[in-house]
């Protein structure tokens, strides 16, 4: 892969200089290849999606040629070492907001640049770089990052796009730009494709309009079941549905928290002390003693289970315990007869059981 | 968001099990639990909002929705304890004395954009239904009024603000869940 990556990238550099031609730019194709990455390691479903979110940093060239791979992927421990530490990795959100502005960047980058595959061919090489987290490639990376003519950019928040492509753009300074700000001007620099207006409204218009795609994109991701959706409204109404039921889960858990434990002594130094991945699963029996069995209010229960009628026990993992706790499940079972709703609600147990 | 606003590190998935689970448990400490007669809704609801500030707190003000779950937690004067609990040692409150006068200002503007939008709207009446593109427009922001309802503090973000929050407070929300997942089957489990 390396050295495909490194013919790609001078490949890149070679037609960026040669001359431009106008061509019709997509503007997910860098997203698309973030998608692509995102489904390449499939085991961790949260964590290495959140990881990969990390990935698509703009701000940092650094964090592709020098990402902390540990974090990005528990299974390459040892090139750690290789990378320099001082990047620090933002939160989700701001990762998100990166990764939106990386792909606006990239829009931006090969409207500057009119070479657009090559571009994103090198951006997405570079990512899949940082996947594979290869020290090797700090090396060739090293011209650009340490390019001269980046200081001299200070876009407002594209600073990282402008770092990969500074070589490519210092061949092409007398490429006349027509929308395009003086270049030592903390502005937007943004390239107006052809056909388009230039005015800046549009412009910022059309920018914030891809900032919201991509973001969309990534929830889209996120929320299972939504890849196949087309269409804002549906996807927004997925999106819905999955907050509104991941709320109801957690109602519901904390009802039945309460009602297990009128005291839970928890030992917490030891949780404290536990270091390995899934510690919880292995503790929690140890280390949680309630104390009695409540007795169980009848009208706090139904009114709780009228709300889970579209718990979705689908979506629910199926935990490694195969016993079914029938002292827990027949004092609910029989406030369940009770409720009104009777068909959802012990439905509701039934799944209830399936996925104890 | 400008450059400098870089957060702390993210968290990989199970650290931030962990520290949610730390924090949610020294808040059910912390809450009036050897009170034997605490009703069943009592105690349910003790749980439900000291894993919420422990979840909202895990995030460390990065996020608007945490800011603005722990600054309607804070309001109530009798739970004020677990939040400061949960909360520690982190100033959390300077973040959320941040948080008031921008929701001030956010609030003013969604006034003045409420009322310009009502003229617009009464002129427009007419010729909603028609174009496709205008029910579509009319459908997603009716989906994104519903969005801003769910999400803590969603009213007054814009759209990029509100997608980012969304994600967020989905891990959030699955962390959540998974803990109390497994600290209930385990609690059964522990009573066989």
């Amino acid at each position: 892969m390396e050295p495909n990556a490194r013919t790609a990238e001078t490949i890149s550099n070679l037609t960026a200089s040669d001359g431009y031609e106008v061509t019709a730019f997509e503007s997910l194709q860098f997203t698309d290849e973030i998608h692509r990455l995102i489904s390449a390691p499939p085991t961790d479903n949260a964590s290495s999606f959140t990881a990969l979110l990390e990935l698509p940093s703009p701000q940092a060239v650094e964090l592709l040629y020098s990402p902390e791979s540990s974090k990005l992927i528990p299974a390459s421990p040892p090139n750690v070492e290789d990378f320099k530490g001082n990047f620090h990795f933002p939160s989700n959100t701001c990762l998100i907001e990166r990764d939106a502005r990386l792909s606006a960047e990239v829009n931006n980058s090969n409207e500057n640049e009119k070479s657009k595959s090559p571009e994103s061919k090198k951006l997405s090489t570079n990512l899949e770089k940082a996947v594979k987290s290869e020290p090797a490639e700090t090396e060739s990376s090293q011209p650009l990052v340490s390019d001269p003519t980046l200081d001299k950019r200070s876009i407002k928040r594209k600073d990282g796009e402008n770092k990969v492509k500074g070589s490519t753009k210092k061949s092409k300074t007398a490429v006349n730009e027509s929308s395009e700000d003086a270049q030592k001007l903390p502005y937007v620099h943004v390239r107006a494709r052809r056909g388009q207006a230039t005015d800046s409204h549009s412009l910022a218009e059309r920018a914030r309009r891809e900032k919201i795609n991509a973001r969309m994109k990534l929830l889209q991701e996120l929320v299972p079941g939504c890849n196949k959706i087309s269409g804002t409204a549906l996807v927004l109404d997925e999106i819905i549905n999955h907050v509104q039921s991941l709320q109801r889960k957690v109602e519901f858990l904390s009802m039945r928290v309460a009602a297990v434990n009128p005291g839970i002594d928890v030992n917490l130094d030891s949780i404290l002390t536990s270091e390995s991945g899934s510690p919880m699963d292995s503790n929690f029996p140890s280390l949680v003693m309630p104390v009695t069995w409540p007795e169980v209010q009848g009208n706090g229960h139904r009114q709780q289970y009228e709300h889970q009628c579209h718990f979705d026990a689908l979506q629910q993992p199926v935990w490694g315990r195969g016993e079914v706790c029938h002292n827990y499940i027949t004092p609910e079972n029989s406030l369940l007869t009770y409720d009104s709703s009777a068909n959802s609600a012990t439905l509701h147990a039934n799944q209830l059981k399936m996925e104890l | 968001m400008p450059l400098s606003s870089l957060k702390p590190k993210m968290r990989p998935h199970s650290s931030l099990k962990q520290e949610f689970l730390k924090k949610w448990i020294m808040g059910l400490q912390r809450c009036s639990f050897s009170k034997k007669n605490m009703s069943i809704l009592e105690r349910k609801k003790a749980i439900k909002f000291s894993a919420d500030i422990a979840m909202a707190s895990a995030r460390n003000g990065t996020t608007c929705w945490s800011r603005s779950l722990i600054s309607n937690a804070s309001k109530e004067g009798s739970d004020i304890h677990v939040v400061e609990q949960i909360l520690g040692s982190e100033s959390d409150r300077p973040a959320v004395e941040n948080k008031v006068p921008t929701r001030r200002a956010s609030v003013c503007k969604k006034i003045v954009k409420r009322s310009c939008r009502i003229r617009r709207r009464r002129r427009r009446r007419k010729c909603v239904a028609s174009a496709p593109s205008s029910i579509a427009k009319h459908l997603v922001r009716k989906r994104r009024e519903v969005l801003k309802s769910l999400i803590p503090g969603g009213e007054f973000m814009n759209e990029i603000c509100l997608i980012e929050e969304t994600l967020d407070y989905i891990t959030s929300l699955r962390v959540q869940v998974d803990v109390m997942r497994s600290l209930a089957s385990a609690s059964v489990r522990a009573s066989e």
